[in-house]
């Protein structure tokens, strides 16, 4: 009973992961001990059982990785990437200040103003000169120029005033002139005219007249003369109807005349045999 | 032949770590795809939650491919890689600690938690019901796991599900060998009486199975 396993080389032992000599010294130390040999034997049996856990199957999922080997060298240390954005910033401002440079930009700060210029500032200091003028000089110059203003401003009207009338007179003479001749030309011309008119009025009418009375002859002319016809006409269908109603008559007179020849003849035929037959009579 | 087609896989792999390293992006996507389903199921089974192992599992390999370039010792991969998944892992439960929620397409349906999961079933058994019960026996376990500590849970599913040797569980938590193994010890027996309160034991489960 010299040798006791523990846990671990039992576990070893289980798993058969013991050196030879170990194992030999184990399975002996087993076989001395049965209580042993039963926890090993319920310790294989749990093993088989876990045997019947089953494996999942599984599809692996695409996994893909970026190349990371296209880096740049400012993207290898992360440190430099807070650099990176600080050059950036430099390198922007120096970018302006060079265009600066270059353009000649002044910004400056007098007076409550802020100049921004290209090259120097130049005129600022006339103008301040010029500021220092007093109220009085200030008025009188207005005065001096408004007393010029108002005397050219004169002289011009004055000399407009002159252009103006002169050519009102030149206009008025040439337009009484003309207007002279036309009335003498409408004169003389209304007179001629007027004369032309009437008579061309006069045989207008006296053609009127001609034809009006030329007209109406012949229309009575015409009149009459298809009148005359149509009584000549009436008259011979009279004539006609007249003729023709005596025809008749005579026509009627003859039939009537042969009824009575016809009649008597009758008559006379039936005396005749009336007479016969009472001869006839009485000799029966 | 499963095992030595994963023996295959994992010397490619050594070839593809040193491709990947070298910053090929085709040996990385390689990589992923290779690893994702065993970092992801660690994630579930350390979360038991589906999004949540995404995340981890994600944001592991995402740091894979930026960091794998710093990676020194090519055999220490797999500890590399499992340091990385439990780091997130350990971040996403303390981002979830203090915020606890219940999410809506999550709502406990009694009928169909009790009805066996046909269309889920990725393995096919004979026995309908010796399936329904192997699934079941799975669940039970997975909630049991997680009623240990994040300490243990580690260490009990990077030993039992994940194959990692003690020597690199130590190398993946910074930890000395011993206290893997003192850890797993005490996981196991955790797990046991869990069970045992949940009256799964070595009878009922043979008279089950």
């Amino acid at each position: 009973m010299s040798y006791k396993p523990d846990e671990s080389v039992l576990m070893a032992y289980l798993y058969d992961e013991l050196s030879g000599e170990q194992k030999v010294l184990m399975e002996k130390y087993i076989l001395e001990n049965p209580s042993v040999m039963k926890e090993i034997e319920s310790l294989q049996h749990l093993r088989t059982m876990l045997t019947s856990v089953t494996d999942k199957e599984v599809i692996a999922p695409p996994i893909v990785m970026s190349d990371s080997n296209q880096r740049f060298f400012w993207n290898t240390l992360p440190m430099a990437i807070g650099i990176k954005t600080i050059l950036g910033i430099a390198a922007s401002l120096l970018l302006l200040m060079i265009a600066g440079k270059i353009m000649d930009v002044e910004i400056g700060y007098h007076d409550n103003q802020v100049s921004f210029s290209f090259g120097e500032p130049t005129e600022r200091s006339q103008k301040l000169a010029e500021a220092n003028l007093t109220a009085e000089q200030v008025q009188q110059m207005i005065n001096s120029s408004m007393l010029e203003n108002n005397k050219i401003v004169k002289a011009g009207l004055l000399e407009s005033q002159q252009k103006i009338d002169a050519s009102i007179s030149k206009n008025l003479a040439l337009n009484s002139i003309k207007i002279n001749k036309l009335v003498q030309q409408a004169s003389q011309a209304s007179q001629s005219e007027i004369r032309q008119f009437v008579a061309g009025l006069q045989n207008q009418n006296q053609q009127l007249v001609k034809d009006y009375f030329q007209l109406s002859t012949s229309d009575q002319q015409k009149y009459i003369e298809g009148l005359l016809i149509d009584f000549s006409k009436y008259l011979q269908q009279q004539h006609n109807n007249d003729l023709e109603t005596l025809q008749t008559r005579l026509t009627g007179i003859e039939q009537n005349t042969t009824l009575f020849k016809q009649e008597t003849e009758q008559i006379l035929s039936s005396i005749i045999s009336n007479g016969t037959t009472s001869n006839r009579n009485k000799n029966y | 032949m499963t095992e030595t087609l994963l023996d295959i896989a994992m010397m490619h792999s050594d070839t593809l770590i040193t491709r990947a390293k070298q910053g090929d992006k085709n040996a990385q996507g390689k990589l992923v795809q290779l690893w994702y389903k065993r970092i992801y199921n660690f994630s579930y089974k350390f979360f038991l939650d589906h999004d949540m192992a995404m995340e981890a599992a994600q944001k592991t390999f995402i740091s894979m491919c930026r960091n794998i370039e710093g990676l020194q010792d090519i055999a220490r991969f797999k500890s590399w890689i499992y340091k990385i998944a439990v780091n997130y892992c350990r971040e996403e439960a303390r981002k979830t600690k203090n915020s606890r929620w219940v999410p809506f397409d999550k709502i406990v349906n009694v009928e169909a938690e009790e009805s066996p999961r046909w269309e889920g079933s990725s393995v096919r058994y004979d026995n309908p019901e010796k399936q329904f019960q192997q699934m079941e026996l799975s669940d039970i376990l997975q909630k049991s796991l997680m009623e240990l500590s994040v300490e243990q849970r580690e260490v009990v599913i990077m030993k039992e599900f994940e194959g990692l040797k003690f020597r690199e569980i130590a190398e993946v938590l910074n930890i000395s060998e011993n206290t893997v193994k003192s850890r797993m010890y005490y996981g196991l027996d955790g797990l046991k009486r869990i069970l045992e309160k949940k009256n799964i034991t070595k009878e009922t489960i043979n008279y089950e199975l």
